[in-house]
């Protein structure tokens, strides 16, 4: 047990309800996504030759291989990120139990349902520059 | 105590966004909620908007005018700045939680905050003059 105020108390840990796995994938994301935010803005606003402001602008950056690949990393890890993190702020409602089993389905399927979306859609903006 | 503002029942979540009696702490959790459900809805949004590629030229080209409304910018600027905000002050969770500067917070968040304004500033200033 921490001391009542010990600045220890005042640092982020599970939730009731909260799986340590899960809490530490999240903070374990977070970061990443600072780093693959920071790359995702500059690469797509600044390196990207004309900004990306019309469809063939982005067929024809998509045909540099990095592209596709860093997308969809950096899809996966912030759709991960934001839904444990929308499921913590759901889980300060207090649900019940079987509430709480109905929304992670739902958080497992929107999830699935993004990356799977998004892929697709990477791979459709590849094939219109094959 | 603040502890108890983040167990309220389920039909009193506007507590979350309290700002009576307040600490750095506090308002700090109130920033990192409110970007949270923002940056979370927008994800999503922008998913969405982005499947317009997939139809080719038209639509999408057609959506980028509407997107250089100065309205649009603004929202823009919206997701820009809550992106800054919830990174560094996540910067600041995931520093604490490993151990770095937790008895130091209150300044560690301040000045986090203080590099989020100038950072905001200068993306703003950009984003409606160039």
């Amino acid at each position: 047990m921490m001391a009542q105020n010990s600045p220890a108390r005042y640092v982020s840990a599970p939730r009731a309800g909260e799986n340590m796995w899960l809490w530490m994938v999240k903070m374990i994301t977070g970061p990443i996504l600072v780093i693959l935010l920071l790359i995702h803005f500059v690469v797509n606003h600044f390196i990207a030759e004309t900004g990306l402001l019309t469809y063939a602008d982005v067929v024809a950056y998509y045909r540099n291989p990095v592209i596709p690949v860093m997308e969809i990393l950096f899809l996966v890890t912030v759709v991960t990120h934001s839904l444990i993190g929308l499921r913590g702020i759901l889980l300060d409602l207090n649900p019940a139990r079987r509430l709480l089993k109905v929304i992670d389905g739902g958080l497992i399927l929107a999830g699935i349902t993004a990356v799977a979306y998004g892929v697709w859609l990477v791979l459709v903006i590849v094939s219109r520059g094959a | 105590m603040e502890k108890q503002r983040n167990h309220p029942s389920p039909l009193k979540f506007w507590l979350w966004f309290n700002p009576i009696g307040r600490q750095a702490g506090g308002w700090a959790y109130i920033l990192h909620r409110i970007t949270a459900l923002g940056l979370t809805f927008y994800l999503y949004l922008h998913l969405i908007v982005l499947g317009l590629l997939a139809k080719g030229p038209d639509g999408y080209d057609q959506f980028l005018v509407l997107a250089h409304s100065p309205l649009f910018v603004f929202g823009e600027l919206l997701v820009v700045a809550a992106g800054i905000l919830h990174g560094l002050n996540g910067m600041r969770i995931a520093l604490t939680t490993l151990g770095v500067s937790v008895t130091r917070q209150k300044q560690l968040f301040f000045g986090l905050m203080a590099i989020a304004a100038i950072a905001i500033l200068v993306f703003g200033i950009r984003m409606f003059t160039v």
